[in-house]
């Protein structure tokens, strides 16, 4: 080990200069980095629910529209309507809007006594002004099931602006043009933004903010915090320049690879400043501890030493990183599990290469003036609150054992309540303007999760195009479905104008020539496809709930199971159907990631440290700590969702470094005294302080989290800060409890002695 | 004083008959234009559409058209197959008739939205509107360095009409359209179409339009075949009746 350090140090230009090359080439890498905010885009192909519903959204286009709700407290109003012009003009005018509807540019078949009117639902250029118009406006907007709950609510109080965007359009310039010219609109009436488009483009800019706002207070933190801990200017800047470059490199390689930056993975960087850093801290300490006694060879020395631990603690991290890709539902979850692993892979190799090399050329320089070192200060965490606990440990094992035993017991029954979340929008503040646009989507145009059903077959066959009526009516039996709409309604609302029968004609040959009509209609593209070979139903799910979404996937099940024929292929997908499965595989994901994780961090300790039961002993306290993060969610409500599902196997990763000091330590000072008593206190002692600096820089890195746009983000932060406290106040009594329970049985003497 | 008064004078009446004149001009083109597309008496053809969209995909219509002056306009699809027998009747008055064999009798359609595209095309029913351009367009006159073309800016007389105004350029010795340029509400140029005129005894006709939405990529080409002119078509070709055939 020590040839190895020699070499380190040997080659210490040699490191240097490549880190610094390859940290300017990834740098100048990230620029290249883009966002990708699209859920949709997440989702893996492998689950069929899933690819047909990006199949669908491509095909239909139904990704790329955006909506613009105008709420007040009657539409009817001439002026309102006014209003609803200028935006809908303002939106058409968008380089790379393909289409726009809304009440003032939509087009009214309507049947007459001699035959039927093609018109404009309201006349643009002589909009209604008296009672009546608005009365036969409203009568003709009620009878119409494409535009009652559609564009218009029920209620007349609010009315959408729908667009499309052009293939290949820039989502995010546009969907900022639309914000920008309609509030530069200046109407009195609030206006809410919400569709794929907007609600990536707002998502995104939320990441942004979050990134450019959290760092660097993060990064501030931390370097108070490793100020007040080292007291000295390396211990502040190694840390935090290890971290940073190994974000700078993790970013850059995600970038080089072609991975774009998700909701989850926007977090990376905080992530590993607050992780990357305890690395260097570990060395630094180790260093500073040796320097003490022998200058000359201390950075050797302590490498010597410290490397192994180092190297478990960051691969313990890693391997709760990388349990991520087990089980994982959503692609972002696997690539955030990849790039931190990565990062954190990097702050180690940093802390054991990049630092001791860095700090031999300082060294170097300043050998001859400083020739004194202080003494090391009584530390206050020392006398008040290492020694006292020290004393309670060793007085009462079993009263801390029992008050673990009950906190344990307390969590596993909160366990049971743990709610589960996968709704979008919760991912949101209360009162921000997305998520009134959600409400005001679910209370008066049926909600905002899509749902579509395919059928498969002739398009203009009356069998199908009957097929399509009897489920949009099925399904409209469902408290959770508002309004359908398909290609099915359009031609029954032709015939009807034509015929004054408002249903599919028995004959092929009538709706053939029903789509004369049709031909051309924008509105069409989104029902059918152009080979006139698929048509889907439109519609929206309501209920945010989990039990409904499944009850509906069920009640769904059974009809298209009775009506899906050879030449009537029916499929049906949609949010709903992918969030049952997302929510499975929350429980699944997370079961998985946390046994993987356990069974290879324990095995991994075991082995290095050449012991089995010092990788179980090194367990036990990150386990109390996950079932007490557990017991907390249970119990205040927190969901598991998408980003908080992340925490327990980040928190194990992290958090069994502080058994591992402890168990090293105590293994280590055991072999030489032969005495657990005083190893037990050694450890507690000196590795205590050491993990006390790491838990508090640690958290208050996560702990910044709080400040995010994000709701479930804000939770992360908070449970992994938890989860820190926990395992390592876990590593700091439970542990020792084992230890001196386990070895005052075997060793009684020793423990008597020492009274 | 009176002298400066008579100078006015005649400024003003200098550049208010100057106007005038250029004003004249204007209309007597659009004029022009509007007698050489309407001097036969009834015109026949066989009118093939094609509609290509953004990905270069086409659609095929065919119709056989027969026209009474200027307001009497009759389609009879015979392509696609599942559209044959189709009929639309344009009578004066924005009247339309459509027929659909498989409905069994013909239909009244009133067109209330002149901007609205015709089944499919790019064509407005504003762009097929059977009344003169002259009636509808304030023309003036614009000085161009086309040698071959008049270039004439058309504003709608209708407040409810699409455009905001169309760019004509006008063939200087034969009075026949080569290209319109259409700007919306917006000012925005958005649509163009452009024609090949060619000569059938002593009368002009559109042999081929392209009509390109801009915007939406989509294009509509209408190619004229077997045309005839002056056939004598009877009034009772043109009657509601006899689109059941």
């Amino acid at each position: 080990m020590k040839d190895f350090t020699e070499k380190i140090l040997a080659y210490k230009w040699l490191i240097i200069i490549l880190v610094t090359i390859c940290t300017i080439l990834f740098g100048y890498q990230i620029k290249n980095l883009s966002i990708d905010a699209d859920i949709l885009s997440s989702l893996p192909d492998n689950d069929p629910d899933a690819a047909l519903l990006k199949r669908i959204s491509e095909k239909f286009g139904g990704n790329s529209m955006g909506v613009v709700i105008l709420e007040t407290d009657d539409i009817y109003q001439t002026e309102v309507l006014e209003h609803v012009k200028s935006i809908t003009d303002t939106i058409s005018d968008i380089e790379g809007i393909s289409t726009v509807t809304s009440l003032t540019n939509i087009i009214n078949i309507k049947g007459q006594e001699y035959g039927f009117e093609i018109g404009k639902l309201v006349d643009e250029y002589e909009l209604p002004e008296t009672p009546e118009e608005f009365e036969k406006l409203k009568d003709d907007v009620l009878a119409n099931e494409m535009y009652k709950g559609s564009i218009v609510s029920e209620d007349g109080t609010a009315t959408l602006i729908i667009f499309t965007l052009q293939d290949g359009s820039d989502v995010r310039a546009i969907a900022k043009s639309v914000i920008d010219k309609t509030t530069a609109l200046n109407l009195p009436k609030k206006l809410y933004y919400i569709g794929s488009p907007m609600l990536v483009t707002y998502i995104s800019d939320l990441m942004k903010g979050d990134l450019t706002r959290l760092l660097p207070i993060a990064f501030l933190l931390i370097a108070i915090i490793l100020l007040l801990s080292f007291r000295s200017a390396s211990g502040v800047i190694l840390p935090l320049l290890t971290a940073v470059i190994a974000i700078i490199w993790s970013l850059g390689i995600m970038s080089l690879l072609g991975y774009k930056m998700s909701m989850i993975s926007n977090n990376i960087p905080i992530i590993l400043l607050a992780i990357g850093s305890a690395y260097t801290i570990h060395v630094l300490n180790r260093i500073n501890q040796l320097r003490i006694t022998d200058r000359d060879n201390a950075i050797k020395l302590a490498l010597a030493y410290v490397m192994i631990p180092v190297m478990l603690a960051a691969l313990t991290t890693i391997i709760g990183f990388i349990s991520f890709i087990f089980g994982a539902y959503l692609d972002m979850i696997v690539d955030f599990g990849i790039f931190t692993a990565l990062g954190t892979f990097l702050a180690c190799l940093f802390s054991i290469f990049f630092v001791p090399a860095l700090l031999d050329v300082f060294t170097s320089k300043k050998r001859n003036k400083a020739l004194f070192f202080k003494k090391i200060k009584k530390s206050y965490l020392s006398e008040n609150f290492l020694s006292p606990l020290r004393i309670l440990l060793f007085k009462h094992p079993k009263y801390v054992l029992t008050t673990w035993s009950v906190l344990i017991l307390i969590s596993l029954v909160g366990t049971f309540f743990i709610k589960r979340s996968v709704d979008i929008q919760e991912y949101f503040k209360k009162g921000n303007p997305t998520r009134e646009a959600e409400r005001i989507m679910v209370e008066k145009f049926g909600g905002t999760k899509p749902i579509f059903v395919l059928f498969k077959g002739d398009m203009q066959s009356p069998d199908v195009l009957k097929t399509m009526i009897e489920t949009g009516a099925y399904m409209e039996k469902s408290p959770d479905i508002y309004t359908t709409q398909s290609i099915a309604d359009l031609i029954a609302e032709l015939n009807a104008a034509v015929t004054g029968e408002k249903r599919v004609p028995d004959e092929q040959e009538k709706i053939e020539q029903l789509w004369f009509l049709l031909d051309g209609n924008e509105v069409v593209q989104r029902f059918v496809s152009e080979d006139l070979d698929e048509g889907i139903i439109i519609s929206k799910f309501k209920s945010p709930d989990n039990s409904s979404k499944k009850a509906f996937a069920n009640y769904m099940k059974a009809f298209i199971d009775k009506h899906s024929t050879e030449s009537c292929q029916i499929e049906i997908t949609g949010m709903p159907f992918v969030d049952i499965t997302m929510d499975r595989s929350l429980l699944n994901s997370q079961f998985g990631s946390i046994s993987i994780a356990i069974i290879f961090v324990v095995i991994f300790v075991g082995l290095i440290l050449r012991s089995l039961s010092s990788g179980i002993y090194s367990a036990i306290p990150i386990i109390a700590a996950i079932i007490i993060l557990f017991g907390v969610m249970g119990l205040t409500g927190i969901s598991l969702n998408i980003a908080t599902v992340l925490v327990a196997s980040v928190a194990l990763g992290i958090g069994i470094d502080y058994s591992i000091h402890i168990i090293s330590h105590f293994n280590h000072t055991y072999q030489i005294t032969g005495n657990a008593k005083i190893a037990i206190e050694d450890s507690i002692m000196i590795s205590g302080k050491a993990i006390i600096i790491n838990v508090i820089s640690v958290s208050a890195g996560f702990l910044i989290l709080i400040f995010s746009e994000m709701v479930p983000l804000q939770y992360f932060g908070f449970l992994i800060a938890l989860s820190m406290l926990g395992s390592s106040l876990g590593a700091l009594t439970l542990l020792p409890v084992i230890l001196i329970l386990v070895h005052r049985k075997k060793n009684n003497d020793h423990f008597n002695l020492n009274q | 004083m009176r002298h400066c008064k008579l100078i006015s004078i005649i400024l003003v009446m200098l550049i208010f008959g100057v106007n005038v004149s250029v004003a004249q001009n204007a209309d007597s083109l659009l004029q022009y234009m509007d007698n050489l597309m309407s001097a036969p008496k009834d015109k026949q053809a066989t009118v093939k559409m094609i509609l290509t969209n953004k990905s270069g995909k086409e659609k095929v219509r065919e119709a056989m058209m027969k026209q009474k002056g200027k307001d009497k306009k009759l389609y009879r699809y015979t392509k696609p197959e599942s559209q044959a027998g189709i009929s639309t009747l344009s009578l004066p008055d924005d009247v339309m008739w459509l027929y659909m064999p498989a409905f069994g009798k013909p239909t009244k359609v009133s067109l209330l939205s002149q901007s609205q595209t015709f089944t499919g095309t790019d064509f407005s029913y504003e762009d097929m509107e059977s009344k003169s351009y002259s009636e509808r367009y304030s023309p003036t006159l614009f000085e161009s360095g086309d040698a071959e073309n008049y270039v004439l800016k058309l504003i709608p007389i209708s407040k409810k009409s699409k455009y905001s105004r169309i760019v004509l350029y006008l063939n200087k010795t034969h009075f026949y359209p080569v290209k319109m340029e259409y700007y919306d509400n917006r000012g925005n140029y958005f649509k163009v179409a452009t024609y090949r005129y060619t000569k059938q005894g002593k009368y002009w006709y559109a042999e081929e339009v392209l009509m390109t939405d801009l915007k939406k990529s989509h294009s509509t080409g209408i190619l004229m075949t077997d045309v005839k002119f002056d056939q004598g078509l009877s009034d009772d070709e043109f009657r509601v009746e006899n689109l059941k055939q």
